[in-house]
């Protein structure tokens, strides 16, 4: 009859134990000294990587490992393209593949999401004793697979160069057609900022968007209101009795102008 | 009687075994440092066995390299751009401390994901280091978390709209989306407060937690010990030809007596 899990794996670990005290070496010296001259090689590699970072660069112009800092924040900018550290490249490029708004939610939390269970469960799900790669066909093709598709997702976030504004700002010559302020440079710069100061987390405008939180659809916003009561709107919302909406006033008096004359533009009567 | 003990013993044990021992009998760390470092480890140890410790390394450069970085560093929108100026352009060897800092937590990530890849490779987080592998992918996480975290710090272009589009895919989220938009921002605004709060995470909340973590997985890893490559010919814990040793070690394995195990 076979014996039930918990036992074998009990045996099996004893065993191990045994072997280990038996016939196994001091951790100290002799771990600790491949473990010590590894620590080594690693402050030097840092320390080479930092080494060639300040020679090569010189303030914000880049060198072979990239500038020492870019120009200060300026949240003012609009055609700024976005650039997370490299480890998050492969997510940055997963939302190039996803539809704002409809499934970009797919990218941002629905995979990341299940890789981390599944690396969690991971131990859970895969209980067999098992630890010869050659034995575990499944387990290492997953993982080849993973790291190939991370690869490349990496290596597109890493080359990919168009605005991000997570995908936004292309569809702004579009907005601008549609609603015929295509002339007026500063409706279509308002409208880049609205594309990429995160005005479509809540509100929808002719389809993009979130609509969440109560926020109204935007697409007709220039009926109900003026350009300067959309400055002022936008300067404390909660004079509106607006609560949900924070204060954009960050954003300067000039591109608030911009942002109320795109709004202002976007009328029902197209055109 | 025992035998008497030269001057050399005598001085010896008053000056090093006497402390040592006071210490011990209070806390039991001179125990706990042997049963760390005077332990066996499977003999065919080797390289890649290494990654966890070189990882340990690395994230030890990032706390010391942070911790003067963050003596001349002004979390204010202010003055953080200039204050990185000044530390990279200014203090004498600031921008190597800045420079192994940024890089140190690239190789930082690195390691992580070579150290993981070796641990999956070996299928080491199989029993019973279920919860090795769990305080390791916890670890990844809040690795990951602070290189999002610590990019904002220079407050320059790349540092701010990195964070931007960072908070906006937050705010995709269902449900928590906005809400935690909101508390990432700090106000719609992305500003002092933002800063002061990402600072805090940065190189407090986080780096705690990673402390914290550090500790449980080297716990953890010296009470059950790390596995031998899988493919090794004498690796600890093999499967015997017969059930009990013979020849020069019969006798010598007594199955299922250690530890708990009945
Ligand atoms: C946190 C979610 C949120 C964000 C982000 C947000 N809004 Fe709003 N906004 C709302 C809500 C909710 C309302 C409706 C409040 C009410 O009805 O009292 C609103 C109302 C408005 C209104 C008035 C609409 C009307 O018909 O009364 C305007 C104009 C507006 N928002 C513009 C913007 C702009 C421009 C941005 C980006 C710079 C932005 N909002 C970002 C939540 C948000
Ligand atoms: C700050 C991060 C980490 C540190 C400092 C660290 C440190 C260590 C050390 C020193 C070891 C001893 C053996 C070796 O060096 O390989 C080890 C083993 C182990 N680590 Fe980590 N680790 C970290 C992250 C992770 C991650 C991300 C995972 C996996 C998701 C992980 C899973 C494991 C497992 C399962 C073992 C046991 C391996 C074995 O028995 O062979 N660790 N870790």
């Amino acid at each position: 009859m076979a014996r039930d899990r918990g036992e074998q794996n009990r045996e099996w670990y004893a065993t191990y134990k045994d072997d280990v005290k038996k016939e196994g070496k001091g951790f100290f010296p002799y771990a600790m000294l491949h473990d010590t001259i590894m620590g080594f090689v690693v402050v030097l590699v840092i320390i080479g990587l930092a080494i060639i970072w300040y020679w090569d660069a010189d303030g914000v112009e880049p060198g072979v490992l990239g500038p020492l800092y870019t120009e200060p924040a300026d949240p003012g900018t609009t055609d700024f393209v976005p650039r997370p550290d490299w480890y998050f490249y492969f997510l940055f490029y997963l939302l190039r593949i996803f539809e704002w708004p409809e499934t970009v939610v797919i990218a941002t939390v629905g995979i990341p999401t299940v890789l981390l269970i599944l690396l969690l469960g991971l131990p859970f799900y895969d209980r067999s004793r098992e630890r010869r790669p050659s034995r575990r066909p499944v387990a290492m093709i997953a993982a080849v697979l993973t790291v190939i598709s991370m690869g490349v997702l990496t290596y597109k976030g890493a080359t990919a160069t168009e605005a991000l504004g997570s995908e936004l700002i292309v569809l702004v010559p579009e907005w601008a057609e549609e609603k015929g302020f295509a002339d007026n440079d500063n409706a279509v710069e308002g409208a880049r900022l609205f594309a990429v100061s995160g005005c479509l987390n809540c509100h929808i405008y002719l389809g993009s968007g979130v609509g969440a939180l109560g926020a109204p659809d935007l697409s007709d916003v220039g009926d109900r209101y003026d350009q300067e009561t959309l400055v002022r709107y936008l300067t404390n919302p909660a004079e509106f009795g607006n609560t949900v909406m924070g204060s954009y006033a960050y954003l300067g008096q000039e591109n608030l102008n911009k942002l109320a004359t795109f709004l202002d533009a976007s009328t029902s009567d197209d055109g | 009687m025992a035998k008497r003990k030269t001057r050399r013993q005598q001085i010896v044990d008053l000056a090093v075994l006497a402390p040592l021992d006071w210490i011990d009998e209070r806390t039991g760390a001179v125990r706990g440092t042997k049963w760390f470092l005077f332990r066996n480890v499977p003999r065919d140890v080797s390289w890649a066995q290494t990654l966890g410790f070189a990882t340990l390394i690395a994230f030890l450069t990032q706390t010391l390299t942070g911790a003067i970085l963050a003596m001349y560093y002004k979390p204010d929108p202010n003055s953080a751009y200039e204050s990185i100026e000044h530390i990279t352009n200014d203090l004498t060897l600031g921008w190597l401390v800045r420079g192994m800092h940024r890089w140190g937590a690239s190789v930082f990530v690195i390691l992580l994901f070579l150290h993981m890849g070796r641990v999956f490779l070996f299928g080491a987080y199989k029993y019973p280091r279920e919860l090795q592998w769990i305080t390791g992918v916890l670890l990844l996480a809040t690795g990951m978390l602070m290189g999002f975290t610590g990019y904002l710090l220079p407050w320059d272009q790349t540092a701010y709209w990195a964070t931007v589009v960072g908070i906006n895919l937050n705010g995709t989220a269902p449900f928590a989306g906005p809400w935690l938009a909101q508390f990432l921002s700090s106000g719609p605004e992305i500003g002092g407060d933002t800063l002061a709060k990402w600072y805090a995470l940065h190189m407090l909340l986080l780096p705690g937690a990673i402390f914290a973590l550090i500790g449980v997985h080297l716990y953890l890893v010296t009470r059950l010990g790390v596995v031998s490559p899988p493919w090794s010919k004498e690796q600890a814990g093999r499967e015997r030809p017969v059930a009990e040793p013979t020849g020069a070690r019969a006798g010598l394995v007594r199955r299922g007596t250690e530890g708990g195990a009945k």
